[in-house]
């Protein structure tokens, strides 16, 4: 249990700065301007002080805020933490973020000892030292020392990443800002002194605005994590999507050399048998990652492996199926009676078969007939949509058709490309009714990958 | 739970079984090895020879040597009692020519016929536990790092992935005017195989080397096992 380490209502910043481009500064200022809830700056440097047009009374320590905390925030010099958190501990507080560096990272075991003996002793759950913290988009709480405009907020959404990198998990936040994609929690456990990855799965598991909770993990720290890892994961896999991307494949073969099995092929391979025992969907980078959760978060996990494939390009239709059946899925024939159906309807030249394309002379109609005549029947379980809108017979209204096409209760990826207006507008209406984008097909096809294993997953734990 | 062979190696500072106890262990886990017997002389193991039935393979007990192929101590497809014999000369010499290396005795081992070679492994991480590991025999499985593997215990779905996680998978299944393999009977091996790590903590490192998998419905066996022990 990390008791509202995620979602605290009010915070208390020791080290908080007035000193602009600090660490100290960045984060009261995310929390002063930005949380919805309680703040108490603690610097003993400052009484009260005008910034960003607001008046902030500033605590000499954490014994004079009398109000209940849920968390406290620490960026204070390395040897000063453990006396804040047994001050934090005597205050009754719960749960701690430090994000002082100068730990075991920097060769201080000893100093983490005591933070982790302080917290044991006071009952404080530690998330770091050494790490950025928490972004939870819902309130703003927000520990992140990079300045906003450096590093986007993204806005709430369904996805939660828990990562173990705190630059990477930066730069994953500005770039899901600026995509806008909807990455409601960030958490980064830096030196994992008390709280661990497993933890705030758990944390993420139980929080209902979390559809799909996504790792970056390097590698495990201490012994028999992996079994706590593979026993939570398998837990809350069946009811959450958990996505993962392990880096680092190659360098921890080094580690593995005890026998020569394990030495020919190394670590990776253990972590990547763990994903498959526990029901977590494996990524091969973090693009990846959030092409699958952006998937996952919307779409339904399809009965099998059919997919139809709907184009107005005879090339992009290719390279959908080389990127299909490169997978395992599959991409059948449409059948004889509903061909000579769709034949009717289309375009004289246009191709009936699988994939259906519509050719570029197609217009929305064309894709309301293919889609309306085949993702209903028990011949598919879901479809790849193509539609390059550089052809002159499409309009944004097709986004709508696509849209529709949700009743059927079948997941949908549309493959859309290009840098018109036109195009980014269709994007965003789709993106907006929970259709996911993508800009080439074998990342579409990746995420309806991604939504099949799932529904193993979900039919075998 | 550890097994009494295990626990007696243990208690005797061995860090590694003998060929007979790694495959006695393996019997008692319902693990199937073709039938064996230990010889303490050559008339010993031509009476072996004799009630196994030919043809038959002889290998080297000697707790000192670890790769008993690297030196020649085995010697395959004996067919009569004279073979029997000139192999028992022959360990006799092997054994002397590597440095400080004493002969226990001779395992006379039932001839398992052609079929595809398996590794099944396991090894201790701290981290992870017992893992197992899964990977067809010869060098292109090392050569391609064409290796599975999963945190024990494993269920019966896990073994089934295991198997078809490897590129080599394939020659399972029938390539190329192959007959397919009894794969039911190596995914049985691996369930006993998991249980068997799991249940033995002082096992730091297993090779089931080579598992031979025979043709549909006619099994798979373990011609060869090493274990170290954690002392």
């Amino acid at each position: 249990m990390i008791p509202k380490l995620i979602d605290p209502q009010s915070v208390a910043v020791v080290g908080a700065s007035t000193k602009p481009g600090s660490v100290g500064y960045v984060i009261l200022e995310n929390l002063v301007t930005r949380f919805k809830g309680e703040v108490y700056p603690v610097n003993p440097k400052y009484d009260e002080v005008e910034l960003w047009g607001r008046r902030i009374k500033f605590y000499k320590s954490l014994s004079e805020v009398k109000d209940p905390v849920d968390v406290v925030v620490i960026a204070t010099p390395a040897p000063t933490v453990p006396k804040i958190l047994e001050e934090a501990g005597l205050k009754g507080v719960k749960s701690a973020i430090i994000i002082s560096s100068g730990f075991a990272e920097a060769g201080n075991a000893e100093l983490e000892n005591w933070v982790k003996a302080v917290a044991k002793q006071y009952g404080v759950r530690v998330l770091g030292p050494n790490c950025i913290g928490i972004y939870n988009a819902y309130t703003n709480f927000d520990t992140i020392f990079l300045p906003a405009d450096r590093a986007g907020r993204p806005p709430p959404g369904p996805l939660a990443l828990i990562s173990q990198s705190g630059a990477v998990a930066a730069a994953i936040m500005d770039w899901a800002a600026r995509r806008r994609l909807g990455l409601g929690f960030l958490a980064n456990y830096g030196n994992k002194a008390d709280v661990t990855e497993v933890e705030l799965m758990e944390a993420f598991a139980a929080d209902d605005r979390v559809k799909v909770i996504t790792v970056y993990i390097e590698g495990f720290k201490y012994p028999g994590e992996a079994k706590r890892f593979l026993d939570a994961a398998r837990k809350i896999a069946p009811k959450k999507p958990i996505v993962a991307y392990k880096a680092g494949r190659g360098k921890a073969a080094q580690r593995a050399v005890k026998s020569h099995t394990a030495a020919m092929a190394g670590a990776y391979e253990m972590y990547h048998g763990l994903f498959q025992q526990a029901g977590v969907i494996e990524a091969s980078s973090v693009r990846e990652m959030f092409d699958m959760a952006k998937a996952l978060a919307t779409q339904p996990p399809p009965r099998g492996g059919r997919v139809l494939v709907v184009t107005d390009s005879g090339g992009m239709g290719i390279q959908a199926v080389d990127a299909l059946e490169a997978l395992g899925l599959e991409v059948p024939e449409v059948p004889e009676s509903i061909a000579r159906e769709l034949k009717r309807e289309l375009l004289p030249f246009a191709a009936v078969s699988n994939p259906v394309d519509v050719t570029g002379s197609a217009t929305d109609e064309h894709y309301k007939i293919v889609l309306d005549n085949l993702l209903p029947t028990v011949f598919f379980d879901m479809a790849l949509i193509v539609t390059l809108m550089q052809v002159p017979g499409l309009t944004k209204n097709l986004a709508k058709y696509v849209i529709d096409s949700k009743r059927y209760g079948k997941p949908i990826a549309v493959v859309n490309f290009g840098g018109s207006e036109l195009v980014q507008k269709f994007e965003e209406e789709l993106e907006d009714h929970g259709i996911p984008v993508y800009p080439t097909p074998d990342r579409a096809a990746k995420a309806l990958w991604a939504l099949y294993k799932y529904g193993e997953v979900k039919r075998r734990l | 739970m550890t097994h009494p062979i295990v626990a007696r190696a243990v208690a005797e500072g061995r860090g590694k079984l003998r060929e007979d106890e790694a495959l006695a262990l393996l019997k008692a886990y319902g693990i199937p090895t073709p039938e064996y017997a230990v010889a303490r002389d050559e008339e010993e193991a031509v009476r072996a020879a004799e009630q196994i039935g030919y043809p038959v393979a002889a290998k080297i007990i000697s707790p000192q040597i670890v790769h008993k192929t690297d030196v020649g101590g085995v010697i395959l497809g004996i067919a009569d009692p004279q073979g029997v014999r000139e192999a028992c000369r022959r360990l006799r010499e092997v054994v002397k020519r590597v440095p400080y290396a004493e002969l226990e005795g001779v395992l006379i081992q039932k001839m398992v016929p052609k079929g595809v070679e398996l590794i099944v492994g396991a090894v201790y991480d701290e981290i992870f536990g017992h893992v197992v590991a899964f990977g067809l025999g010869g060098i292109f499985t090392e050569l391609y790092k064409d290796i599975s593997m999963r945190i024990a215990p494993i269920d019966e779905q896990d073994a089934v992935e295991m198997i078809r996680e490897v590129k080599a998978y394939r020659l399972l299944t029938g390539f190329r005017g192959m007959p397919p393999r009894d794969i039911p009977a190596i995914v049985d091996i691996l369930i006993k195989f998991s249980r068997l790590v799991e249940d033995n903590p002082e096992i730091r490192e297993a090779d089931l080397n080579p598992v031979i998998a025979l043709e549909e419905g006619k099994g798979a066996y373990v011609v060869d096992a090493r274990f170290i022990l954690q002392v």
